[in-house]
């Protein structure tokens, strides 16, 4: 067995998934009315890429062979797919006049951000409790729970970010914090993952060969359980943080253009005025 | 513009004046002018002393199988000159110059935090004086800048000079932190009106992005130190390998904070570049928006890139490849800054003063120093180049081609600000050309030692073809470039007495520093021009042509910045990086199978479950203290806060008892290594309670004196959101030790 | 000692060529990126200078397109030379678990050489023959040292606590020079390695060599040295098949005399420097961990004597 063979064969064949993503499709082109701006790139990439997670290659691999594989599944469903299907829907327009605060469901960010948040780092680090990895393996039912609930945490932790109802995303500099700190909620998981001797997911230790490509894992990509375990490790890690990096970016450029800088300061009273006389503190 | 420019007579000093005479008015200065001149002229002291540890060195390898120095005494001298060049003249040069001009930059009067700005200068030359002081009392460390363990182990490195190390970079270290909580509380609090973020000087932008970097990376360094010091004197084993210590994991930690580390040296050199560079080509900054970008994703990117100081430690090639992909991705950013300041320089009308000089000459030195990083960053490439004088060149392209060239640019351009006289420009070329060809002779021909295969750290080699000649050249240039440095100390002198006024703005700039006297009285402006874009005295000279206004007008959000909340959470953030550091070691050590004291036989969940309701209970009395003393309930307040004192003081006396029964079964810190981690982790907690305690009795005490009545309550939200932290730190740690999460 | 040492860019392994090969590439890019910023920058010196009296230049923030392809144009450059690095890596490092034939372990300041499956010990000198890929185990009994043969292999670190490999092979016959390439010590730059390639009969036979044990005096002044070897304290530290086993915290003297160096590689072996090195180490060695032993000049020559036997 070749890389290319193994590549061109090991696709799956997956009715729910192919339906699922023709429906989402759909749907969205009746709610456009079939007028489609740029905007639709995106959610198309999001539905492209929702299908590549669940049926090309990559999840044959993750079936109980690479656990990288499987970590990388997870990424592309926490992490990608809904970032760039809210991305897809169209946005809601606000008046250029209203101030952040005023904006309409301004009120409740705070708290839906911080659900967002936990909700998206706790998708994370749950399903990397190892009696939870290992039944999503060996459970095709906790397998999907697993996917939906991935879907679901990733959509709420993007809807601050790239929601489309733009008076409800986080202010830019909150949404950098906001950000950064899931970086580094990923960045600790990445590490004990990656330099953990604890095995994570003890089932892609003993991978069973079912379709005789172990060899071609192992010795031609040199993916050996404990590189797997250290690749997994590093994906969660280095691509998942230069995901939010991005994003990050991403945000700096929004909050340069945007004409709302952060509030100044409310000065604590003892501060002089100037000519005021100082006194030697 | 302001009022008369002062003549400055010669009776008067021409450093500026502030409250307070003579040299008691120095020591006991809160004004940040003064204490940035302090952190300078420290600096120039530690400038000239890691000068002269450097020349020694240069005099040894001048020829092959040289007397000069011994063996341990060169070890001593790369040692301190590493040490002093990084901790005690580039970081605090920069802080210092940041100190001066950050304020005047955003219109304020002074830093937010004026005492702690002191308490910040003052650790400089304590830090410095006790490292020096090593090599009077038994010698100096001699184990590297990095010390590597086990070698700075007490088998190896039995003198007392790697203790000195330590405790001189915790205490350093803590200045370090405490400058930046001030210099991020200050820029976020401070500014004019008028003056958004968006229109920030890109030197206060750099430094604000910096001081970020500083909290975040320090507490790797001090929790690295901190367990290096306890394995010293408390005999356990986190790097010694013969007793299940990790050598490797030394080198985790201390790249962890070592790879940022350098970055906090670069970025606000790069913000001098920034400021000097437009003002010399009298044109804005090519890209400001893009510069400024590049700058945040060098900062997140620097987090992700320290084991490129390990690609020779056999992490496996898929860690490798990563930190090789990351140390890549970070030139990027590093790039677009440098054709952001070339592209400033096209089309301008450029005015080659020695500022100027000196920072051209930057943008190529540190061209080459980034390249010869980029060699690095190919990991065959390094597998060869590394521990190699190919790498000691790299190295001091960038920190000293780079960052102190860039400083010399700063102090040319900003001299007369500070001192009201002008640095004399004849001498001025004759230090930069100086400067320049000893820079470049003494370390361009170490690329090609390295590349002959000179190991770096060597206190003399074999007469191999060529080394001998290029060692002679590198130690003459090292002397040229001493040389220049004593007429840049000349300059100063002369300047000082005879130099030519300045005047406010002597360079026709256009950022707020030069909108007041030079130097600037004590309240640094009489008043502030109106400030509508990145360069007020731009539009204020030619109404006919402002900048386009950026940045938006003043709007109220959601957020409300007020200076100890950010001094609280800035100091949060840096603590909580320390406790990440302890808790990371903890978990590394105790996933491993070990002999000897184990939770199981030595904890109790339950009964620590217990104390920790208390702690959180304490949590929720601070918290309805709070809300007392909001609604004027002061004695409420009062009896909340001393439950609350009450409730910690259970815990630590559960904490005391534990330790207690331990101590009983014959356990000590350094029976295992479950034991070590175990005691540093929950000591330095315990710690943190009891420093919290102490905060809690103060403000019982000053509410006792009625200091709050005034509704101005912001120390005791602060105290309260320290004790949550302190809490939130004490669940996790809870949740790994006792509860065993994540083993 | 080698007339032109130019290690890194006159490779004499497949590995070292490649990772030459490699860098010519990378420092040509480098280059190109230099000569780019230096002629922007230099042509604007020229071009650009203030004239006196001119106004003052309309003011120019920026220009997007550019800032993008000069963030893109980079970033596809650093992808490139990833894509360099990652195939240049793929002359993998060996496997974990196959075995070794040469054990190294870096001391304080010298090295200890040990061949599998045989056994035989020798100290700051590798002989490997021509042909074929050796492996490599690396260790350390104290602390870091780091493994350099800069024509042959890359470099690696031994680490105290955990091992580390790497395939060591040499085009043709010849002397290549290592070092220690990690601060361990006082005598760091005293580190110095031997590896000398030989064709496969010639290595044959040295290795054969090795694995006798030491010849017996042939002299009345080397039978007195080999007595003055056992009776003063050299048995406590030098191991020297067939007459003292269990110490190895020195180098094996078992063949001495086959050797070319002394003190690891400071100085070259021979009776002056060896008698000189007895009376006094610290001279030759400042700080390395052999001690004073007080000789007299007879004792040293008569030791002298026992040891030049040591082939």
């Amino acid at each position: 067995m070749t890389t290319a063979h193994f590549l061109t064969t090991a696709w799956q064949w997956n009715p729910r998934v192919i339906a699922a993503s023709i429906t989402t499709l759909v749907l969205y082109g009746i709610w456009q009315r079939g007028r489609f701006s740029g905007r639709a790139g995106w959610l198309l990439a999001g539905v492209l890429l929702f299908y590549l997670t669940l049926a090309s290659p990559i999840d044959t691999l993750a079936d109980g062979y690479l656990f990288s594989a499987h970590m990388l599944q997870h990424l592309l469903l926490l992490l990608l797919v809904p970032a760039l299907m809210l991305l897809g829907l169209p946005a809601t327009p606000v008046a250029g006049s209203q101030s952040v605060s005023q904006r309409p469901g301004a009120k409740g960010r705070p708290r839906r951000a911080l659900a967002g948040w936990w909700l998206g780092m706790g998708g994370m680090w749950l399903w990397h409790a190892p009696a939870l990895c290992d039944a999503a393996v060996a459970n095709v039912w906790v397998h999907r729970l697993q996917y939906v609930s991935l879907l679901g945490m990733g959509f709420a932790f993007w809807r601050p970010i790239v929601g489309p109802r733009r008076g409800q995303r986080l202010p830019p500099l909150a949404g950098i914090i906001y950000l950064f700190s899931a970086c580094l909620g990923c960045t600790v998981l990445g590490i004990i993952i990656t330099f953990a001797p604890v095995e994570i997911c003890s089932i892609y230790r003993h991978p069973v060969d079912r379709l005789g490509i172990l060899p071609l894992l192992q010795n031609q990509w040199g993916l050996t359980p404990a590189y797997d375990q250290q690749l997994g490790g590093l994906l969660m890690w280095v691509p998942a943080c230069l995901v939010y990096f991005t994003g990050i970016l991403a945000l700096f450029a929004r909050w340069h253009r945007e004409a709302d800088p952060p509030a100044p300061v409310r000065d604590s009273p003892l501060t002089t005025a100037p000519g005021e006389k100082t006194h030697a503190w | 513009m302001s009022a008369t420019a002062q003549a400055v007579s010669r009776e008067e000093s021409p450093l500026p004046g502030g409250a307070g005479s003579g040299l008691y008015g120095w020591v006991a200065t809160v004004d940040h002018k003064r204490i940035g001149i302090l952190y300078l002229l420290t600096t120039l002291v530690f400038f000239v002393l890691g000068g002269v540890e450097a020349l020694l060195m240069r005099i040894q390898l001048v020829r092959p199988n040289n007397t000069f120095l011994s063996p341990d005494a060169f070890g001593q001298m790369f040692t301190m000159h590493g040490t002093t060049m990084i901790f005690l003249v580039v970081m605090p040069v920069l802080i210092g110059l940041a100190n001066y001009l950050v304020p005047l930059m955003i219109g304020a009067r002074d830093m937010a935090f004026p005492r702690l700005n002191a308490l910040s200068f003052w650790l400089l030359p304590c830090g410095g004086f006790l490292l020096h002081y090593s090599l009077l009392a038994g010698g100096a460390p001699a184990v590297g800048w990095f010390s590597y363990a086990p070698l700075s182990e007490t088998p190896y490195a039995s003198t007392s000079g790697v203790d000195y190390w330590t405790l001189s970079l915790l205490i350093l270290g803590i200045g370090s932190v405490a400058a930046s909580i001030n210099l991020i509380a200050t820029i976020l609090t401070r500014r004019a009106p008028g003056l958004t973020m968006q229109r920030l000087p890109l030197f206060v932008w750099m430094v604000f992005v910096n001081s970020f970097l500083v909290i975040l990376a320090l507490p790797a360094l001090n929790s690295a130190i901190v367990m290096l010091f306890i394995d010293r004197h408390l005999g356990t084993h986190f790097f010694a390998p013969a007793q299940g210590g990790s050598a490797v994991l030394w080198q985790h930690f201390f790249w962890a904070f070592g790879h940022p580390e350098v970055y906090i040296m670069a970025l606000p050199a790069f913000g001098i570049i920034s400021e000097v560079v437009p003002v010399f080509a009298r044109r804005p900054i090519f890209g400001y928006e893009f510069v400024a970008a590049s700058t945040v994703a060098i900062a997140l990117l620097s987090f992700g890139v320290w084991a490129h100081h390990m690609f020779a430690v056999g992490l496996g090639h898929p860690m490798d490849l990563f930190f090789s992909a990351t140390s890549m991705l970070i030139a990027v950013p590093t790039g677009v800054k440098v054709f952001a300041w070339s592209a400033t320089l096209w089309g301008g009308a450029i005015r080659l003063t020695t500022a100027m000089l000196f920072a051209v000459a930057f943008l190529i030195q540190f061209t080459i120093g980034g390249l010869s990083g980029i060699t690095f960053a190919v990991v065959p490439i390094d597998w060869q180049v590394t521990g190699t004088y190919y790498l000691v060149a790299h190295f001091h392209y960038v920190l000293f081609g780079g960052t102190f060239f860039a400083v010399f640019a700063g102090i040319y351009y900003w001299f007369p600000k500070i001192t009201g006289r002008l640095l004399s420009e004849r001498l001025g070329k004759v230090n930069f050309w100086m400067a320049l060809i000893g820079f470049n002779t003494a370390f361009f021909v170490q690329h090609f030692l390295g590349l002959m295969g000179m190991a770096r750290r060597v206190y003399t080699y074999p007469d191999l073809p060529g080394w001998g000649l290029l060692n002679l050249i590198s130690t003459v240039g090292a002397f040229l470039l001493g040389a220049a440095v004593l007429v840049l100390l000349w300059n100063i002198v002369v300047s000082l007495r005879h130099g030519r006024l300045a005047g406010d703005n002597p360079w026709q700039a256009w950022t707020l520093e030069w909108a007041t006297t030079s130097p600037p009285p004590a309240q640094n402006f009489d008043r502030v021009p109106p400030i509508r874009s990145r360069r007020p005295l731009w539009d204020l000279a030619h109404p006919e042509n402002p900048d386009p206004p950026v940045g938006g007008r003043a709007a109220r959000d959601g957020f409300v910045v007020e200076k100890n909340r950010v001094g609280m959470v800035s100091f949060l953030i840096t603590e909580s990086a320390f406790f990440l550091m302890l808790i990371l070691a903890y978990l590394y050590y105790n996933s491993h199978g070990m002999s000897g004291p184990a939770p199981e036989s030595l904890l109790n969940a339950q009964r620590t479950g217990l104390y920790t309701l208390c702690l959180l209970a304490s949590s929720l009395t601070v918290w309805l203290a709070e809300q007392q003393l909001r609604a004027g309930k002061t004695v409420a307040f009062r009896w909340l806060l001393g439950l609350t004192m009450g409730l910690g003081g259970v815990f630590l006396f559960g904490q005391g008892r534990e330790y207690f029964r331990i101590f009983h079964a014959g356990v000590l810190v350094n029976s295992n290594l479950f034991a070590t981690t175990f005691f540093t982790l929950t000591g330095f907690h315990g710690l943190h309670v009891g420093v919290g305690l102490v905060a809690l009795l103060i403000l019982m005490g000053l509410a006792g004196a009625g200091d709050f009545k005034s509704g101005r309550i912001e120390a005791v939200r602060s105290i309260g959101l320290y004790w949550h932290f302190v809490d939130a730190v004490w669940l996790v740690v809870f949740s790994v030790i006792y509860l065993k999460l994540l083993l | 000692m080698p007339t032109s040492f130019n290690p890194i860019f006159e490779p004499a392994s497949a590995q070292t060529a490649a990772m030459a090969g490699l860098f010519e590439l990378v420092l040509v890019i480098c280059g190109v990126i230099l000569a780019i910023v230096a002629g922007l920058v230099g042509t604007s010196l020229m071009r650009f200078r203030a004239r006196p009296g001119a106004a003052e230049p309309r003011p120019c923030f920026g220009n997007r397109k550019l800032e993008m392809i000069w963030t893109a144009g980079p970033l596809l450059v650093v992808g490139w030379l990833f894509i360099l690095t990652a195939k240049g890596m793929q002359q993998a490092d060996p496997p974990a678990n196959q075995t070794p034939d040469i054990l190294v372990t870096g001391h304080q300041w010298w090295w200890e050489v040990r061949y599998l499956p045989g056994g035989e010990v020798t100290a700051n000198e590798i002989h490997l023959s021509t042909g074929r890929k050796w492996l490599v185990r690396l260790a350390s009994a104290d602390v870091i040292h780091d493994f350099w043969v800069p024509e042959l292999a890359r470099k690696m670190q031994m680490i105290p606590g955990q091992t580390n490999q790497l395939w060591l092979e040499a085009d043709a016959p010849g002397t290549y020079a290592g070092e220690c390439a990690e601060y361990c010590g006082a005598q760091h730059a005293g580190m110095r390695l031997t590896v000398i390639a030989e064709p496969p009969s010639a290595f044959a036979a040295w290795l054969q060599n090795q694995a006798q044990p030491a010849l017996g005096p042939v002299s009345a002044t080397a039978a007195s040295g080999l007595k003055l070897f056992q009776t003063m304290t050299c048995v406590n530290c030098h191991p020297l098949r067939g007459v003292v086993t269990g110490a190895s915290v020195a180098p094996d003297l078992t063949h001495l005399a086959s050797r070319h160096t002394l003190g690891a590689g400071v100085l070259a072996l021979t009776e002056t420097n060896l008698f000189r090195w007895l009376k006094n180490a610290q001279a030759g060695k400042p700080g390395c961990l052999m001690p004073d032993l007080k000789l007299t000049d007879a004792q040293a020559r008569a030791l002298v004597a026992y040891l030049e036997t040591l082939q």
